[in-house]
């Protein structure tokens, strides 16, 4: 195979490679099955009252150990906490149109996790009864999985020395093998937590907005939001609080807000992250890293041979043209010197070839000189 | 004579409490016309479900008699309702069956909507029901059950307002349908409907009991004992000669089914546990847990009615602490 040919074939498999990635980064194929029967809950928070009920059950059934303020005092909701290692949820005040409404954090439990598609040691999994799990045997500590959180929840545990892991809502997995609702959804006093297959759910969050016209935001987040989640909130409705202000000025009718982002930013949830799950916008690039790893040795190694075997070649084809030079040059100068020796005697010969070698050797001297040493 | 005097002061007296006792049947004897209105509409309107094709048979949804007096005192404005602006009769645009004027929306859904999609423009049509349940819903004294409970849309909610007098003709009926029903007869029907009496008795906070002692799920809390009588005399107190009220609280038991929802009216409803149960039934996942049940009743409609207090994590204001 010369050169050429190398690096034609290189070229159209590198072609086919990238065309294969795009195809992949297109088409969305799902790292992670998505399981209709999975379990999710609905977050009402039109119902949430505050109480961190959830919390303390949260606190409880995980044996975390216990805040420094007690789960009585409400006035802890008022500072947007976030989720850490040792609070897996969280519930916090947020002003919707200047009436206290409160939400209760924890992991989002997504179809389609952002945490497993970013951890390369496979901690995360999404399990088929809708939690994302957690096994921490093979965790490195990179915390990957914090940064990929669109939600800001997996906790770390900063202040263990050794092996400190990631830690975050786990769906109480456990509890829900044994046929138990998860301890949050158990202690609500409101029932703001409904528990259900993800199915229902959105079902039943449909059924609530159409029976109580003007008190929901007609959205159920997470129903697409990050590819979809298997905890799910609905929001009270932005113009439920302005009703007052509405009717003193009624003129000024506005039309509804598009897509209930006011209501859903007051309450501090994004409505920027799309519909695409978050594992899907690196899927491409990262779907284009075995192709890298098992061409880019091959055309490289192959560029490099090629460039060394003809270096080589090269070398060659100079040391046995310098060695002709050489052996012509010494044919000549016996030539010249048996010729001197039958003429003019044995004497003046010596002389000649004395002469010439010294004029050789100066002539290769300069000339090495000139060019420098070629290895 | 000094006892003359009393007897002519007592006679004066029997005689004032005959006047005063006989005033309202000399109203009532009236009955035919009513008070007028100050935009100069007839006070009561009887509006007839107008079709295209009237049905040959004379059958059609009972006609509605609308007071149109009562109405414009409580809007702001004619274009609550007449919402382009032009006074005419609803049916000129909305009819049975829907007319290119009134964007196709039928007679049905101009009286029935609710979801009804807020316009740029400024003036946003409101129904029948839509502007009821908004009034209802924003009315403090009424909000605390209109946020919490929906009424049932059975055949005495509609009744409620297809209401004409069940004098009516099949003839008038059709002739109405028709358009050709003459003045007279519509405003006699309108009269006759308004001044019908209406003998619904309601039930009394003295009919429940006077206090209900909650212990299905004390636990970690001391039994509440809930103080029925007074929570009912308080509502009933605040909509008391409510016109509004009147009109549409048209069973004994209306007040009541906000709690007692769902079941049968009756003045012994069943307990809240015949339905919620302790833990979440899961064949029912949003029917709420017996002490969620409570809570977002109480809670609901406390905060619907700005209660300030208890506060909502205010456990033991409403149940003590165990010790």
């Amino acid at each position: 195979m010369n050169r050429r040919k190398f690096l034609t074939l290189m070229g159209s498999a590198g072609m086919v490679s990238a065309l294969g990635t795009a195809k992949v980064a297109k088409a969305g194929v799902h790292t992670f099955p998505y399981y209709p029967d999975s379990y999710g809950v609905l977050h009402d928070a039109t119902r949430c009252i505050g109480c961190r009920r959830c919390e303390e059950a949260c606190n409880a059934v995980n044996k975390l150990p216990k805040p420094e303020k007690p789960f009585t005092d409400t006035s802890v909701t008022g500072t947007k906490r976030r989720t850490t290692a040792y609070a897996w949820t969280v519930v916090n005040k947020y002003k919707v149109n200047g009436k206290d409404v409160f939400r209760k954090l924890q992991c989002f439990h997504c179809n389609d996790p952002a945490c497993a598609s970013a951890c390369f040691a496979k901690c995360f999994q999404k399990q088929p009864d809708g939690s994302v799990t957690y096994d921490g045997t093979q965790c490195v500590g990179c915390r990957y999985c914090m940064v990929a959180c669109p939600f800001y929840v997996p906790g770390f545990q900063y202040d263990e020395a050794f092996d400190p892991l990631v830690q975050k809502c786990t769906f109480c997995e456990p509890r829900l093998k044994e046929g138990k609702l998860p301890g949050c959804v158990e202690a609500c006093p409101m029932d703001a937590l409904t528990f259900g297959r993800r199915s229902d759910l959105l079902n039943l969050a449909r059924a609530r907005i159409a029976e109580n016209p003007g008190k929901y935001a007609n959205y159920i987040y997470g129903e697409h939001d990050a590819g979809g989640t298997a905890w799910m909130v609905l929001a009270p409705s932005a113009a439920a609080g302005k009703q007052d202000q509405d009717a003193k000025d009624a003129k000024e009718e506005k039309p509804v807000v598009k897509n209930h982002e006011d209501e859903f930013k007051q309450l501090g949830l994004d409505r920027h992250l799309g519909t695409q799950p978050m594992g899907e916008l690196t899927y491409g690039a990262l779907g284009a890293v075995p192709m890298i790893v098992a061409f880019w040795p091959v055309l490289f190694g192959g560029a490099y041979a090629i460039s060394k075997r003809r270096e080589a070649r090269f070398k060659a084809e100079k040391e046995a043209h310098v060695e002709a030079t050489k052996n012509d040059l010494a044919a000549a100068v016996d030539a010249a010197v048996r010729k001197i020796e039958e003429t003019q005697g044995p004497g003046a010969a010596d002389t000649a070839r004395r002469a010439m070698a010294e004029a050789l050797k100066s002539r290769e001297m300069t000339s090495a000189a000139e060019h420098g040493e070629d290895k | 004579m000094r006892n003359g005097t009393v007897l002519l002061l007592l006679a004066a007296l029997a005689l004032a409490g005959v006047v005063c006792l006989s005033a309202p049947g000399t109203a009532a004897a009236k009955a035919a016309t009513l008070a007028s209105t100050d935009s100069g509409a007839p006070s009561a309107i009887v509006m007839f479900p107008v079709s295209a094709k009237p049905n040959p048979k004379g059958t059609a949804m009972t006609p509605t008699v609308f007071n149109h007096l009562n109405h414009e005192k409580a809007v702001a404005k004619c274009e609550t309702c007449h919402h382009t602006g032009d006074p005419v009769a609803c049916s000129t645009c909305h009819t049975i069956e829907g007319k290119a004027e009134g964007n196709f929306v039928t007679m049905e859904r101009a009286m029935h909507a609710t979801h009804i999609h807020k316009r740029g423009n400024g003036t946003t049509p409101t129904s029948c029901v839509s502007c009821h349940e908004d009034v209802t819903r924003k009315r403090q004294e009424c909000a605390g059950c209109h946020n919490i409970v929906v009424p049932r849309h059975d055949a005495a909610w509609c009744a409620s307002c297809h209401n004409v007098t069940t004098s009516i003709t099949p003839e008038q009926l059709q002739q109405g349908i028709d358009g050709t029903l003459s003045l007279e007869q519509r405003e006699s029907l309108a009269a006759d409907t308004v001044h019908t009496p209406k003998p619904t008795r309601m039930l009394t906070p003295m009919d429940g009991p006077y206090k209900v002692r909650i212990d299905a799920l004390a636990e970690k809390y001391l039994p509440n004992n809930f103080t029925h009588r007074r929570h009912v005399s308080s509502l009933m107190e605040k909509i008391r000669g409510d016109k509004l009220a009147r009109a549409f609280h048209n069973q004994p038991e209306t007040l009541c089914s906000t709690c007692h929802h769902r079941s049968p009216l009756s003045a012994t409803p069943p307990k809240c546990g015949s339905c919620h149960t302790k833990d979440i039934d899961h064949r029912y996942p949003d029917r709420p847990n017996l002490k969620a049940a409570y809570h977002l009743q109480c809670m609901g409609c406390h905060k619907a009615m700005n209660v300030g207090r208890p506060k909502n994590t205010d456990c033991t204001t409403c149940h003590k602490a165990r010790q």
